[in-house]
């Protein structure tokens, strides 16, 4: 029987057109005994493979097929493992074959190839196919009528594998030579003494991914399908086909058909179990007794006389227990090693006179918060004990998997801490984890638009209209708004339709995640190929996440959060500013001003809670302790959303302050004990292993599978399986089918799409202690939120409106007061009067170059300030470019020459004094000479200052762009602040900067649109019908205004948009509105910052 | 336009074929060894996409000749080389 020996899925980057599951799936219903998944130059989907074909009864067959360049050309041979030996010296090879992909410059990448000699040296257990028709090692010398070479190369190869394990490869793709080409292959074979085997060099899982399949080659190659015509396969014959049509398509070669069996039988090597994978730490004896002398000596610091001190060391001895069981305890230290270097990285990060010098140098998060063993040794800062925390999700003694313990580091020092890792443990032990990003419908529409050969601006206005996480459905719908009916029906574009649908969730290529490492105590290269990444020094394993877990590798997370940093920055700055030392595990808990202003929503630039979302939920949420914080971070999540639980839970909320006496109606009273702190409502991940507990019998065990199977995609099957036995249980317990039905139809809603409490507790906390910075540090948490840029949810030009509502003066980049980053200027400064305020940075100023502006700096605080454009041009060395922009910036404003607030002037002033012009004999240099008085220039004013700001900072410090437009606009228009007087219900006309846009999911259909003014934003609902009218509008426009139903529920202002329309001057201008003025608002929509953008978070 | 015409064409011949739909006779005469045989699947993305089924064939009067037909179609054309 036919066994296929060959086959590529999309982890042949851009060739390959199916998943590994869809392969496996294919060639199981085929009725393949065994299948062989040979990517090129990676097993990146090599473990996905072999699960999904041991889930549907197929034996996977591990391979690749490799690049060996010989000379100048680059050959395929198709390797397969036979048994353990040989997959380590596979991936020793492919390891060999990346390690100098990254050698010109990191981000760009080159091909992958291994010379014949390493192929040779690592030969053992493996079996070697001589390569495929057209660039195999030997066919491929046929094809280019070199013939003598081919055989050269064969005899070489088989001196390498030996009889046993050389076989000449036919293939037969229907190319116009296939004939002549497998009658020499077969003779070749004669003469090598050696058997030829049939294989199919399969491409996709079924004929109908034949053009997609064409289209990945024509991405790939940059050029267009019919400039790719000569690379591509030319048909669709490299789809899956069943044994037998390949057994008739190699007739004439029934025993190179017979060879591909007997060849399988062979190859038994199995990747799921035979990886030999261990961790460091793993096999030390005294592991167990260090983990309990490290926990019990701190429980002994940290509960001394504190009333739960028994409990807490009941916990301890039950975790450490199953620890010991799972052989965990070294998994465990490890990670506190980790710890200790990280320590030892935030102390150089830092420096020695630092105030963040007091803060851990990271913190936990995710469901490790929940363990007390993880609390003891300092990887994880919230007292499990006190919060009540469930690590039953964490650790269980039945678990199958290695424990998730993620780290949050500050980004700083993340970034020193990675490399250091892989110096710690050798590169060769220690890789970043894989990630492949896949295919969503922007990309969908850039690549394949490109490859069909349509128009660059119709692929952009189309790519601009879709949603980067909704589906490709989206994309028809939104053909005909963005091009017009006429061009929508243009072929190409509808072809491209259905490529669109198929190529989505496909990987595109490999990157790495965002900090997840292997640590492995032998060498990682025997067990996964180890490759470069784009960021120098690192290195990826090349297998992702899911693939690493399903290998038992350890993983350790070490993450970066945008929010940290800030804090760190705002602790920072809080030091310099204010000379005060910030500890802020110390910080009152109980602050009610912080709790005032999270009821109120006053939450910009708080983690987590900042949301338009979440402002919507809170003032109806009124959260009062931080076990409320803790639930509202869990509670804006797909899994709560879809599970039914927000609106139970704000009612119940609402009925509780009424009334304190109200009683929960629980679905079923075996849920109270475990349903109480959400009020009868499933928020947290491991509410959904409590209520199976609870509610029908599962262990901890049955219920974390339940979990698992719920939020993995490949778990339907499992899912079935948990279902009856949930109905099961709970008939058993009493509880009647109706009751069961919804308690379960709320499990499956949640889906595993939430949060676990215990990283609800380490987010929450967060939370808190930015709120708590944001009140009582204002200026200097704005000046850290500026510098941590990007992060959350809105962009730095709506962070410093909505500060300078809250009375935070801001003050604009100036080359004699400003540093690279923004800083706070304190009262003790001899220039600033008056208070703290943030300076603008000079980095924020677009294109200027940051070596030039720290010597700007450096210079300033070495010799003073500059007192002319000339002498800044002289001694700053800074040259006519980067001056160029800190003039439009207004950056020299303030140095005192000319008139005053003259931006055209400074221009002028530097155009004439900067160096870097090229003359006769050489560069002139910018001697320190003031230049002649400037001609006599129009200033800029106000609005002109305003759109120079936007373009050259990206956002403005002075007046609001809808406070300069508002005279000139329709005074019927309302301003946000109006929106709480006015009637609810009533029709009401609002207009201004679009700052977030939000499409998500669980939303259905209805998209989301901050609105801000002058005053203020409001959130506008835009229905699924206005948005299909005005999708262009909705997507991208910057300026709107809109008319709708105001309405105004328990504190929130929200408008249900009716009709949009983008933002115009009123039809007859003012008589006083200059012509300068009726351009305004064409050039502010060119130059304001573009919203943020948000669709399924969380996903 | 006029004056111009499409160099190497194919041409209409008559071919009879075995159950497999391999060619038996080209013209009457006997098809002696199917020397090639490939396919061609291209231009799908256009409105007149290309399904050839082609085979190099040695012929009784010695000839050797390339003919093709197209997908769904009974018709058989010559291709000249």
């Amino acid at each position: 029987m036919y066994v296929e020996l060959h086959a590529h899925s999309a982890f042949s980057f851009l060739d390959g057109a199916s998943t590994p599951t869809e392969l496996a799936a294919a060639a199981a219903s085929h009725g393949y005994p065994a299948f062989a998944l040979t990517d090129h130059d990676g097993v990146w989907g090599s473990m996905e493979f072999a699960h999904a074909c041991k889930g549907f009864g197929v034996h996977p067959i591990t391979g690749a097929e490799l690049t060996v360049r010989e000379g100048e050309r680059d050959r395929h041979v198709t390797l397969l493992v036979e048994d353990e030996t040989g997959y380590r010296n596979l991936c020793r090879l492919l390891t060999l074959a990346h390690s100098h992909t990254r050698d010109n410059t990191p981000r760009s990448q080159t091909q992958p190839w291994a010379t014949l000699e390493q192929v040779e040296e690592h030969a053992e257990g493996l079996v070697c196919l001589s390569g495929c028709a057209r660039d195999g090692a030997v066919a491929g010398a046929f094809e280019r009528d070199d013939t003598a070479a081919g055989e050269r190369l064969a005899r070489r190869l088989l001196a390498a594998f030996g009889r046993e394990r050389f076989r000449i490869e036919l293939q037969r793709p229907y190319w116009r030579r296939d004939r002549a080409r497998n009658r020499w292959l077969a003779l070749l074979a004669e003469r090598l003494d050696i058997a030829c085997v049939a294989a199919g060099n399969v491409h996709s899982h079924d004929r109908r991914r034949a053009p997609l399949q064409d289209a990945l080659v024509a991405i790939g190659l940059c050029e267009t399908l019919e400039e790719s015509e000569p690379l591509r396969r030319g048909n669709s014959t490299s789809a899956l086909t069943s044994p037998g049509a390949m057994a008739a398509r190699f007739a004439e070669y029934p025993e190179a058909v017979a060879e591909t069996e007997r060849i399988a039988v062979r190859l038994r090597f199995d990747l799921t179990e035979q990886l030999g994978y261990r961790y460091p730490g793993s096999e030390d004896p005294g592991a167990d007794a260090e983990l309990a002398r490290v926990c019990n000596h701190h429980l002994g610091e940290r509960y001394s006389g504190n009333a739960r001190l028994l409990e807490a060391q009941w916990r301890l001895e039950e975790e450490l227990a199953t620890i010991r069981k799972l052989g965990l305890s070294g998994f465990f230290l490890l990670h506190r090693d980790l710890l200790e270097l990280a320590r030892e990285v935030a102390a150089e990060v830092r420096g020695p006179e630092s105030a963040r010098g007091v803060l851990p140098p990271g913190r936990g998060r995710g469901s490790s918060v929940s363990s007390i063993v993880c609390y003891l040794t300092g990887l994880s800062h919230v007292d499990p004990v006190e919060a009540d925390l469930f690590s039953g999700r964490f650790l269980n003694e039945e678990t199958t998997s290695m424990p998730d313990i993620d780290l949050d580091f500050p980004r700083d020092i993340r970034e020193v801490l990675i490399p250091r890792v892989h110096e710690r443990y050798g590169r060769e032990h220690s890789a970043l984890v894989a990630a492949f990003p896949t295919y969503r419908p922007k990309g969908a529409v850039r690549d394949l638009g490109k490859a069909l050969g349509l128009p660059a601006e119709e692929i952009d206005k189309v790519a601009k209209t879709v949603g980067f996480f909704e589906g490709a459905e989206e994309i028809e719908r939104n053909l005909a708004a963005a091009l017009g009916p006429e061009r929508a029906q243009e072929p190409r574009w509808r072809a491209l339709l259905p490529l669109a649908a198929e190529i989505m969730g496909l990987p595109r290529h490999s990157s790495q995640h965002p900090g997840g490492m292997v640590i492995s105590t032998r060498p990682l290269i025997d067990v996964c190929p180890v490759v470069p990444a784009a960021m120098a020094g690192r290195q990826t394993v090349q297998w992702d996440k899911d693939s690493c877990a399903d290998a038992g590798f350890l993983k350790i997370d070490l993450l970066g959060l945008g929010m940290l940093s800030a804090v760190e920055r705002c602790v920072e700055e809080v030091g310099q500013a204010r000379d005060e030392r910030l500890d802020l595990s110390r910080i009152p808990l109980d602050d009610e001003e912080v709790y005032e202003s999270i009821r109120a929503a006053e939450t910009t630039g708080v983690f987590q809670i900042e949301s338009r979302a979440q402002m919507q939920m809170l003032p109806r949420t009124q959260p009062r302790d931080l076990d409320d914080v803790i639930v509202q971070v869990a509670l804006v999540r797909p899994g709560p959303i879809q599970g039914g639980a927000i609106h139970p839970y704000i009612e119940r909320r609402k009925a509780l302050r009424e009334d304190p006496e109200f009683e929960i109606p629980y679905e079923h009273p075996l849920l109270e004990p475990v349903l109480e702190e959400t009020l009868g409502t499933i928020v947290f991940q491991e509410q959904v292993i409590e209520v199976a507990m609870a509610l029908s019998g599962f262990s901890s065990s049955e219920a974390e599978g339940l979990r698992r199977a719920m939020s993995r995609k490949r778990s339907e099957e499992a899912i079935r399986e948990h279902h009856q036995r949930f109905f099961a249980g709970a008939a058993a317990n009493g509880v009647s089918e109706e009751t069961a039905e919804r308690v379960w139809d709320q499990i499956k809603g949640f889906s595993g799409f939430g949060f676990p409490k215990a990283h609800s507790a380490a987010f929450g906390l967060l939370a808190y202690q930015s709120a708590w910075l944001r009140i009582h540090y204002g200026p200097e948490f704005l000046c850290s939120l500026l510098n941590e840029q990007p992060m959350g949810f809105y962009p730095p030009d709506s962070l410093v409106h909505e500060a300078q509502r809250r009375g935070i003066r801001v003050a604009p980049v100036d080359a004699n007061r400003s540093r690279v980053l923004c800083h706070v200027e304190s009262p003790r400064s001899e220039d600033v009067r008056g208070g703290l305020q943030v300076r603008v940075g000079l980095g924020y100023v677009k294109g200027v170059k940051k070596e030039e502006m720290e010597a700007l700096v450096a210079e300033r605080e070495r010799g003073g300030p500059y007192k002319g454009i000339a002498e800044l041009a002289s001694r700053s060395g800074a040259g006519l470019p980067s001056l160029e922009k800190l003039a439009w910036a207004g950056a020299l404003d303030g140095i005192p020459v000319g008139s005053e607030d003259d931006r055209r002037e400074a221009l002028w002033r530097v155009g004439v004094a900067a160096a870097g012009r090229l003359g006769g004999s050489g560069t002139q240099l910018a001697l320190p000479m003031e230049p002649p008085a400037p001609p006599e220039l129009e200033p800029l004013g106000e609005w002109g200052r305003l759109i120079a700001d936007y373009r050259s900072t990206g956002m403005t410090v002075e007046k609001h762009p809808m406070k300069l437009l508002r005279p000139d606009l329709d005074p019927k228009l309302a301003r946000t602040s109006d929106l709480t007087e006015l009637e609810h219900g009533s029709t009401v006309e609002v207009a201004g900067l679009v700052t977030a846009r939000q499409r998500p999911e669980t939303a259905n259909g209805i998209t989301f649109l901050l609105l801000e003014d002058e005053r203020g934003a409001v959130n506008l609902v835009v229905p699924p019908p206005v948005f299909d009218r005005h999708r262009p509008l909705v997507r991208n426009a910057p300026l709107l205004r809109a008319r709708g139903r105001l309405e105004r529920r328990e504190g929130t202002v929200n408008v249900v948009v009716a009709d949009l329309a983008p933002l115009q001057r009123t039809a007859q201008p003012p008589p006083r509105v200059p012509p300068s003025r009726q351009l305004a608002v064409a050039e502010l929509r060119e130059v304001a910052p573009a919203g943020h953008s948000f669709g399924r978070r969380g996903r | 336009m006029p004056g111009l015409r499409r160099l190497y064409a194919p041409e209409r011949v008559a071919v009879r074929t075995d159950p497999r739909g391999a060619p038996l006779l080209v013209e009457g005469v006997t098809v002696e060894a199917v020397r090639e045989e490939w396919l061609v699947e291209d231009r799908w993305w256009t409105p007149q996409p290309l399904r050839r089924h082609y085979f190099e064939l040695a012929i009784a009067d010695g000839r050797a000749l390339t003919v093709f037909r197209a997908a769904g179609a009974q018709r058989w054309y010559r291709q000249r080389a």
